[in-house]
C-alpha cells in the first residue's frame, strides 16, 4: 500500500503480535513515521495553580512534540482537509486509551467552524482508531484559540457548555493540541463542576 | 455584461467555486447570466458486481481514477458520505459537495500586439530545427523536438510562439519541474516585453490580467480546460510527467479541442506520438557529450553501511576535491543519502534550502554535492564532474541516466568532464545509455 503521508509504496513487516492480537496496520511507511517524536511524561501544569482552575484537570499526557513532521501532518489534516489522514495515529491512541479507564470525551468544535471545516479532526482521530466516545461538551464560543495570549484564554468567559449527564466518575478529555491548557481546563471545569470526580486528559500534541 | 476581471481570470480555468478570488455575490452573478458553468467536484458511477455495490470515483478536476486516492467520510458540510479526491488536494480539496466553475461564452481574447525581442544566433543545426518547429505550428501538426542535453532548447522555441501570439493564440509551455518555469520566466519577459505573461506553479503570487502566454508547471495544468490553442511541454521525459498518467491527460484537458501539443525532451519515449520530428544530435558549443566511463564497486553497500566510502570512490572524490573541481554524486536512495560517511552537503526532494545549497556549489563556497535523482536536470554548473553510485539500480534508468550525463561539459569553457558510473554489476539501462550517447556523438 501507499503511506498516506508521502504517497511512496511501502510494506509493513509482518509481526507475531499482528498475526495474533488485532493491531491496526499502519498507514504510513516508516520513513515518514519516524520523524515523529513522542514525549513520554506527562504535562506540567502548575502554572494553574491559584487559579480557579486549580484541580479541574488531574493528569495531562501529551503524546508526540509539535515538530516540523508534526506541523507538516496537522497543516495537512486540518488545514488541507485531508480527513484520511486521522488513520495514521490510529494504532498509537488505541494502545493508549486501551490502558486507561474513563468516560472517553472530545475536545468539540464550534458547529459552524465544524461545518466549514466539514469534519471534527478530534472525533476523527477517535474514530479511526476505534475508540468509543461520548459528546458531553458543547462548544460556545466561536473564537479561536491559536490568536490569543494565554491571560486572554483564560480570562475569556466559559468556552464550554455540558449537554447530558454528568456522574460521579472518571472522564478522559483528548484533544489534538495542548498549548497554553486553557481548553482542556475550562473543559475540566465544566464537568467538575458538574460533579465529575476525576479528569485526565490526553492530547496527541504537546505544543 | 461580465466582469472584466473575472472574465479574464477564468477564461480557459477550471476552478473551485468556495476558492474563486471574488466576492460570493459576484461569482453568483455570473452563474445566473450562464457565464459561468457549474460541475460537480467528484463524478461517480454504480456498479455491481455480484452481490457488491461498487463506486467508481473520478475527480473532475484533475481527472485522478485512481480508487486508492479518494477517501469517504462524514461530512458536516453536506451531512452525508462525502468522497474527496487526495491526489490534488495541494490545490484545495475537491470533494463531492465541492463545486467547480468553468467559463462558459464570451471568453477573453487575446491581442495581436506582440514584440519579438531577441537578437542571439542560433546554431545552422538549432536553425534547422527552428524552422521545422515553425512549419509544424503553422500547420497545426504536432512535433516532437528532440535535442540533446545542453543544446540549447529554449531558443528554438521562440519563434514558433512569436508566430501563435500575432495571430492571436492562447499558448501554454509546460514543464513537470518549478525550478523550470522559474528558470523560463524571466527569459520570456525579455524576449517577448509587450505580451502579458503568467508563470504558475505551486505557491505563484496572484497575477492580473490576461495572459496570452502562460508558463506553468504541468500540475498547475489541472486547473485549465480547453484553454490553450498551442501547448509546448518541455522535458516531456522528467519525472513525475511521465510515470503519471494524469498529468499527461491534465496537459490534453488544458489545450482546446483541435489544438495541437508539441514536446521537447532530450530523451524521448516510444509512447510520445506525433507527427513531425526534429533531432538536434549537437550542444550548441559543438563539442561531443561526455561519454560515461563504468567503474565497479562491488559491494558498495555493504561498504556504506559500515561506515566507510568505497576506496575508488574516495579516490575520486578526493582527486576532484584537491583539483578544486566542483563534484555531484548521484544516489539511489535517500537512506543511502542522509547515511552517507563524511559532512559533504547533501540535498533531496524534500531538502527545504536546495536552491541556496546548489547556489554555493556554483559559487565554489562548498567542495561537491551528495544528491538524488532531483538535480538529474535542469541544473547547470560550469565544470562540474558527475558520479553516480549504485548505476544499477532500477531508479536510474537509461533516460535518467543520459540526463544526469548531460550535466557535464555544459558551458563553453569547460565541454567536457568526468562522469563516471560507479555500479554493482552492469545493466542494459547503462549501456542503453552509454551507446546512446556515443551514437548522437557520431551523428
Amino acid at each position: 500500500m501507499n503511506c498516506l503521508i508521502c504517497g511512496s509504496p511501502f510494506q509493513s513487516a509482518p509481526t507475531w503480535k499482528s498475526l495474533i492480537l488485532y493491531e491496526i496496520q499502519p498507514n504510513a511507511c516508516t520513513r515518514c513515521l519516524i520523524k515523529f517524536q513522542k514525549t513520554d511524561h506527562a504535562i506540567d501544569f502548575s502554572d494553574f495553580q491559584g487559579t480557579v482552575y486549580e484541580g479541574m484537570v488531574d493528569e495531562v499526557t501529551g503524546l508526540y512534540t509539535y515538530n516540523a513532521a508534526m506541523k507538516n501532518y496537522l497543516h495537512q489534516y486540518k488545514f488541507m482537509q485531508d480527513v484520511a489522514l486521522s488513520q495514521v495515529f490510529a494504532e498509537q491512541l488505541r494502545h493508549v486509551f486501551n490502558q486507561t479507564e474513563g468516560i472517553i470525551v472530545p475536545i468539540p468544535m464550534h458547529p459552524e467552524k465544524k461545518r466549514i471545516r466539514t469534519f471534527a479532526q478530534v472525533d476523527e482521530l477517535l474514530k479511526s482508531a476505534g475508540i468509543p466516545f461520548q459528546h458531553l461538551l458543547t462548544k460556545i464560543a466561536t473564537s479561536e484559540q491559536g490568536k490569543k495570549s494565554r491571560k486572554e484564554r483564560l480570562e475569556a468567559s466559559t468556552l464550554f457548555e455540558v449537554i447530558g449527564k454528568v456522574e460521579a466518575k472518571t472522564y478522559i478529555l483528548f484533544d489534538d493540541i495542548y498549548t497554553t491548557g486553557a481548553t482542556i481546563h475550562q473543559a475540566g471545569k465544566a464537568l467538575k463542576d458538574l460533579g465529575a470526580t476525576k479528569v485526565e486528559a490526553i492530547t496527541l500534541i504537546k505544543g | 455584461m461580465p466582469d472584466q476581471q473575472v472574465t479574464e481570470f477564468l477564461t480557459g480555468r477550471i476552478w473551485l467555486r468556495e476558492h474563486a478570488p471574488f466576492p460570493r455575490e459576484v461569482i453568483d452573478a455570473h452563474i445566473e447570466s450562464g457565464h459561468i458553468h457549474l460541475k460537480p467536484g467528484i463524478d461517480s458511477s454504480q456498479s455491481t458486481f455480484l452481490f457488491w455495490q461498487l463506486n467508481k470515483y473520478v475527480c473532475n478536476r484533475c481527472h485522478n481514477s485512481n480508487q486508492t486516492l479518494f477517501h469517504t467520510f462524514d461530512c458536516a458540510r453536506c451531512n452525508k458520505k462525502c468522497v474527496y479526491c487526495r491526489h490534488c488536494i495541494r490545490m484545495n480539496r475537491v470533494s463531492s459537495c465541492s463545486e467547480l466553475i468553468l467559463w462558459n461564452k464570451e471568453p477573453a481574447r487575446g491581442v495581436k500586439l506582440h514584440e519579438f525581442n531577441w537578437s542571439g544566433t542560433l546554431t545552422p543545426l538549432q536553425q534547422k530545427a527552428s524552422e521545422e518547429l515553425l512549419k509544424s505550428v503553422e500547420r497545426n501538426e504536432s512535433h516532437l523536438l528532440h535535442a540533446v542535453c545542453g543544446a540549447g532548447k529554449t531558443e528554438l522555441l521562440f519563434p514558433a510562439i512569436f508566430a501563435s501570439l500575432l495571430e492571436g493564440k492562447r499558448v501554454c509551455v509546460a514543464a513537470p519541474r518549478t525550478d523550470v518555469i522559474l528558470e523560463l520566466f524571466p527569459r520570456f519577459q525579455k524576449v517577448f516585453p509587450k505580451t502579458v505573461i503568467h508563470a504558475l506553479y505551486g505557491g505563484a503570487p496572484d497575477q492580473e490580467g490576461f495572459a496570452q502566454l502562460i508558463l506553468s508547471t504541468t500540475h498547475q495544468l489541472y486547473r485549465f480546460e480547453e484553454a490553450f490553442d498551442v501547448v509546448f511541454v518541455d522535458e516531456a521525459d522528467a519525472f513525475p510527467y511521465y510515470a503519471d498518467e494524469t498529468l499527461q491527460r491534465a496537459v490534453v484537458k488544458a489545450a482546446k479541442q483541435g489544438a495541437t501539443i508539441h514536446y521537447v525532451t532530450a530523451t524521448p519515449t516510444d509512447s510520445l506520438k506525433t507527427t513531425n520530428k526534429s533531432f538536434l544530435s549537437r550542444r550548441y558549443h559543438g563539442h561531443d557529450l561526455p561519454v560515461p566511463m563504468f567503474e565497479s564497486l562491488w559491494g558498495y553497500n555493504r561498504r556504506l553501511n559500515k561506515g566507510k566510502v568505497p576506496q575508488k570512490l574516495q579516490e575520486w572524490i578526493e582527486e576532484k576535491q584537491k583539483n578544486n573541481i566542483p563534484f555531484l554524486v548521484f544516489l539511489p536512495t535517500i537512506d543511502m543519502l542522509e547515511n552517507f560517511p563524511g559532512d559533504l552537503p547533501r540535498v533531496h526532494a524534500e531538502h527545504p534550502e536546495r536552491k541556496e545549497i546548489v547556489m554555493q556549489l556554483r559559487e565554489k563556497k562548498i567542495p561537491g554535492l551528495l544528491t538524488t535523482t532531483i538535480l538529474e536536470r535542469g541544473i547547470t554548473i560550469e565544470n562540474v564532474h558527475v558520479a553516480v553510485v549504485g548505476a544499477e539500480q532500477k531508479i536510474f534508468t537509461a533516460s535518467a541516466l543520459i540526463q544526469i550525463s548531460g550535466r557535464v561539459g555544459r558551458s563553453f569553457n569547460y565541454p567536457s568532464g568526468d562522469i563516471v558510473f560507479f555500479h554493482h554489476g552492469i545493466t542494459h539501462e547503462m549501456d542503453e545509455a552509454k551507446s546512446s550517447i556515443e551514437r548522437w556523438n557520431k551523428l
